[in-house]
């Protein structure tokens, strides 16, 4: 906030809906390519965006900045503009408070993503959106605060488990301050004096800035910046990952460590990143084929069913289930096994996101160009082509190069989970932390292994062949 | 308003007169069969709405896979015998494949037909 420039534009209360505004068009237009412009994947910008550009640069701006993404999020522009006609009266249901709901849209848009081929329908893709805004709408409009995107949206989840491993988070920059303030602004938001109504909005999120820890549940929406009446609030850099080591009550969390929904999170994370990419690699054939042969069925669906029962519900409980006892008998902790696995689960978010970020920058980087004869077919399809013919054989970087990118970013993750895992050990069990550490390191090396074997693996596109 | 015009913009420019490749009748073959990943040969027979093969037209292969991301192949199919043709094809990868043939019949008239090509194999 410092930044010359950047600091100015995010003080300014309009930053908002000035960086959600382009994200806005360009959702409307891969909608209208989506439903109107060619049914070939490649040649269709719903699709082309969404699932090389978009994915790709949301995990780098992730593992460079932050939630940014969130911050720019055209869904909440159309929601605020609502918002002005339908004034929501109900209270998100308190049984609903919890990650669980999400974590189920998350297994299921990874589902259907594998089963209906989405990322080659741009039909289903610009639908995907649409319900998408939909969806917000219903939402946001029954429910008062952000609803949404504290309680449902998948896409929010996923940046939000992601970017406790930015380097960037918004938060205090001197506690004092915030002890000495009455108003707090930040959270009630800032009123008119005589009517109490609320002019700035403070954290729809329930995040109370002094006792907020990291990036969990922060969509770096501003609104507390723009509350505080002290210019206390700002995005502060800080160490990626630091608040994974840590437990301590945060504002509108809790612990993380009595949290089993965040932890299934971050399960659905950290092993559905592995799974997604199996998705597209060459032994999921013979897998598919041989489950199909075995339960005799055609149909795609109940396979993919076992296969997803199987990764993100069988081999995490045995996996975690396992660590979690060997801790508990080397350590000689008298905690039950399963407060033990909530707790260390979080060392795995940096081993998951190298998987996302190697997986979707394969696709991000190999197709980079791609956009280019894409928007020009696009625009010359309206009858004038302004950018010229479309230049087809513009692709991206090989795909050797990439593969050295891929390995560093599953480096790194594998890296940072073990530090995590370190900090956590030493935490938990200062008496006896290699003893704690190894059981959970020994996880982080066979998912690591696994995925180094899927991305040498040849990439392939599963679509048919169950039927076929 | 502006989504309301940018359809409708899309709507018209996306609105084709009606195809003349009804009175031609295309018949194609790939092989080897099954296709894997690797060089196959498309072989195509075009005849007329009498049954007469067509000659001298001029065919541009494009092959492109279902998903995006990757790069097309071009190619330009050559006639080995009145009214058939065989070009070159490259399968880089396991998957669903488009093959889209851009047609110009020696009148001048244009066409375009579109083969999917399910499910080539592994290597």
């Amino acid at each position: 906030m410092r930044v010359p420039g950047l600091g100015h534009l995010f003080r300014w209360r309009y930053a908002r809906p000035l960086l959600q505004a382009p994200l806005f068009v360009i959702s409307l237009v891969m909608i209208l390519h989506g439903l109107l412009g060619p049914s070939l994947a490649p040649k269709n910008l719903a699709t082309t965006l969404s699932w090389l550009h978009f994915r790709g640069v949301l995990v780098l701006v992730l593992l460079c900045a932050g939630n940014f993404f969130c911050l720019a999020c055209p869904f909440m522009l159309v929601r605020q503009a609502a918002r002005r006609f339908f004034k929501p009266r109900f209270n998100w249901p308190r049984a609903l408070r919890n990650k669980w709901l999400s974590v189920g849209l998350f297994v299921l848009i990874l589902f259907t993503y594998e089963l209906f081929d989405l990322w080659s329908s741009p039909w289903w893709t610009a639908w995907l959106i649409v319900a998408y805004f939909l969806c917000v709408l219903v939402v946001d409009g029954f429910f008062k605060h952000a609803s949404f995107c504290k309680y449902v949206c998948p896409i929010g989840q996923f940046n939000f488990v992601a970017s406790t491993l930015s380097p960037f988070e918004v938060k205090v920059r001197e506690q004092d301050v915030c002890t000495r303030c009455h108003t707090k602004d930040c959270i009630r938001g800032r009123r008119e004096p005589v009517s109490d109504l609320v002019t700035i909005r403070g954290c729809e999120l329930a995040l109370f800035q002094p006792s907020k820890v990291g990036n969990m549940d922060c969509t770096f929406c501003l609104d507390c910046v723009h509350a505080c009446p002290h210019d206390n609030i700002g995005i502060l850099s800080r160490l990626p990952a630091s608040e994974l080591m840590v437990d301590p009550i945060r504002s509108g969390i809790g612990y993380f460590s009595r949290r089993k929904d965040l932890a299934a999170l971050v399960i659905v994370f950290t092993f559905g990143a592995l799974l997604n990419a199996f998705g597209m690699a060459s032994p999921v054939y013979a897998v598919e084929t041989w489950l199909g042969r075995m339960l005799h069925v055609s149909h795609e669906a109940p396979v993919l069913g076992l296969i997803f029962t199987f990764f993100l519900m069988a081999e995490p409980v045995l996996l975690l289930g396992l660590a979690a006892w060997l801790t508990r008998v080397w350590t000689r902790s008298p905690r039950a096994l399963l407060p033990l696995a909530v707790r260390y689960t979080y060392g795995l978010v940096p081993l998951g996101f190298g998987m996302w970020l190697a997986h979707y920058c394969f696709h991000f980087l190999t197709g980079l160009y791609t956009l280019i004869p894409v928007t020009q077919n696009a625009i010359a399809s309206l009858g004038r082509p302004l950018l010229g013919e479309p230049r087809w054989t513009l692709t991206g970087l090989p795909a050797n190069v990439v593969q050295v990118i891929e390995i560093g970013f599953l480096v790194l993750g594998f890296a940072g989970s073990l530090v995590v895992i370190h900090g956590l050990a030493a935490d938990d069990s200062p008496e006896r932390p290699l003893r704690a550490f190894l059981p959970w390191a020994a996880v982080c090396l066979i998912l690591w292994c696994a995925s180094l074997w899927l991305m040498f693996q040849p990439m392939e596109m599963r679509v048919m062949l169950m039927s076929g | 308003m502006a989504f309301i015009c940018i359809a409708a913009l899309f709507q018209a420019s996306c609105s084709r007169p009606v195809s003349p490749s009804a009175s031609v009748a295309i018949e194609h073959e790939i092989s080897p069969e099954p296709i894997r990943v690797g060089s196959a040969t498309l072989s195509l027979k075009l005849s007329d709405a009498g049954g007469e093969p067509i000659t001298g037209a001029q065919i541009a292969i494009e092959t492109d896979m279902s998903h995006a991301g990757m790069s097309p192949g071009f190619a330009d199919a050559r006639e080995v015998e009145a009214g058939r043709y065989k070009s070159p094809l490259e399968f880089q990868m396991a998957g669903d494949w488009v093959i889209l043939l851009h047609i110009t019949l020696p009148g001048g008239m244009k066409l375009e037909r579109q083969i999917d090509v399910r499910g080539v194999q592994p290597k």
